[in-house]
């Protein structure tokens, strides 16, 4: 087990652009992937794609981002990267619609953007599941799925 | 960052944020009991270990928990949600970040701090801002279909508990199904069983704590 704490940079400084280059031609810079839905964790453990078992804690005030570094030695540099997002996003045919649709995802906490008349839901489970709490609206034409990417 | 080798939990205790454990689970699933279990459990294996909880108007919890003799009552703070209990921990969890942070203040050094809920609904879940790991406790005399259900709790915590296994054969309860259904609704992801009354199933939870939580294995 590696431990971890805290995000010692990320991988766009400049101040690490040659040890990093350094680091890429020996193949020693290996990705932790983590699923964007569990971004907002200050404690995981995961194994990087070269099979190190890493246990990471962040400081509370930390926020994980994509490109993260969390270990930077001359050995290696382990850097983070998030899975896809998955985004579904909706458009509601009109105004009742459209609140009807907005209370529903307020009232369901999910995580969303709003974009040119469409709710754009950070998908965090099955997407069925999501389906499912709209199949009225879905079903009647009130809201109509424009992308699920 | 701490170099590999120099991990033991001991060293890094005193330089580390406590880890924020969530428990939570409907009324009377047996959430008050799991921790008084823990308690002992895991300062037995050295854990510096701090306790919230959560009650609707009181501290009643806490006070159980403080008279408990288990654990220096002065480790053991009481948050009053005022309202349903997962407006605290879920929605504006600020009143429990302050607790743990007041706890940490208190004592440099504590490892875990577990944050008991007040008792809520099958859809009640945690901030990642408040808890880095959190818990849902069913227990079987709540009704073998309440995985199938999937509640939000059930399904996304990072370990579920089906506590009071020693009620199945008593409430017509197939103990087994349950289990098999609480896994198939969490894909596999972890499902405990225990009998808090008697100590069974708490090792299993201690085990996981320490592997995924303090990083102890």
């Amino acid at each position: 087990m590696l431990r971890l704490h805290g995000i010692v940079g990320h991988e766009t400084d400049t101040s690490l652009r040659a040890q990093l280059h350094a680091l890429e031609h020996r193949g020693a810079i290996e990705l932790l992937f983590v699923p964007p839905e569990e971004a907002g964790r200050k404690r995981f453990r995961l194994i990087s794609d070269r099979g190190t078992d890493c246990a990471v804690s962040l400081g509370r005030d930390e926020e994980l981002r994509d490109g993260a570094l969390l270990h930077l030695d001359r050995e290696r540099a382990i850097v983070v990267r998030f899975g896809r997002q998955r985004l579904w996003k909706l458009r509601p045919a009109d105004e009742t619609a459209a609140l009807k649709l907005g209370w529903h995802a307020g009232n369901l906490h999910w995580r969303v953007r709003f974009e040119a008349g469409c709710l754009v839901v950070l998908i965090d489970g099955p997407l069925a599941d999501y389906r499912a709490r709209l199949a009225d609206l879905l079903s009647d034409g009130s809201v109509t799925e424009i992308a699920y990417d | 960052m701490i170099e590999a080798g120099k991990t033991s939990a001991t060293a890094t205790a005193a330089r580390l944020p406590a880890a924020r454990v969530g428990i939570g689970g409907p009324v009377g699933s047996g959430k008050t009991a799991l921790v008084e279990r823990l308690i002992p459990a895991l300062a037995a294996r050295g854990v510096d270990l701090a306790v919230i909880t959560n009650d609707l108007v009181t501290a009643e919890d806490a006070e159980r928990i403080r008279r408990s003799g288990l654990i220096d009552p002065a480790r053991v703070s009481a948050v009053e949600a005022g309202a349903c209990p997962h407006t605290v921990i879920r929605e504006d969890p600020t009143l429990n970040i302050e607790a743990a942070d007041e706890l940490e203040r208190r004592f440099p050094g504590v490892e875990l701090i577990l944050l008991e809920s007040g008792g809520d609904n099958l859809a009640s879940t945690f901030s990642r801002d408040l808890t880095d790991f959190w818990m849902f406790v069913i227990d079987v005399g709540g009704g073998g279909d309440i995985p199938r259900k999937r509640g939000p709790g059930v399904v996304r915590c990072d370990l579920l508990v089906i506590n009071k296994t020693d009620l199945a054969p008593h409430v017509g309860v197939d103990l087994e199904l349950m289990h098999a259904q609480a896994l198939a609704v969490r894909d596999g992801r972890p499902v405990l069983l225990t009998n808090c009354r008697s100590g069974e199933g708490i090792d299993a939870v201690v085990a996981m704590l320490e592997s995924q939580v303090l990083f102890r294995a």
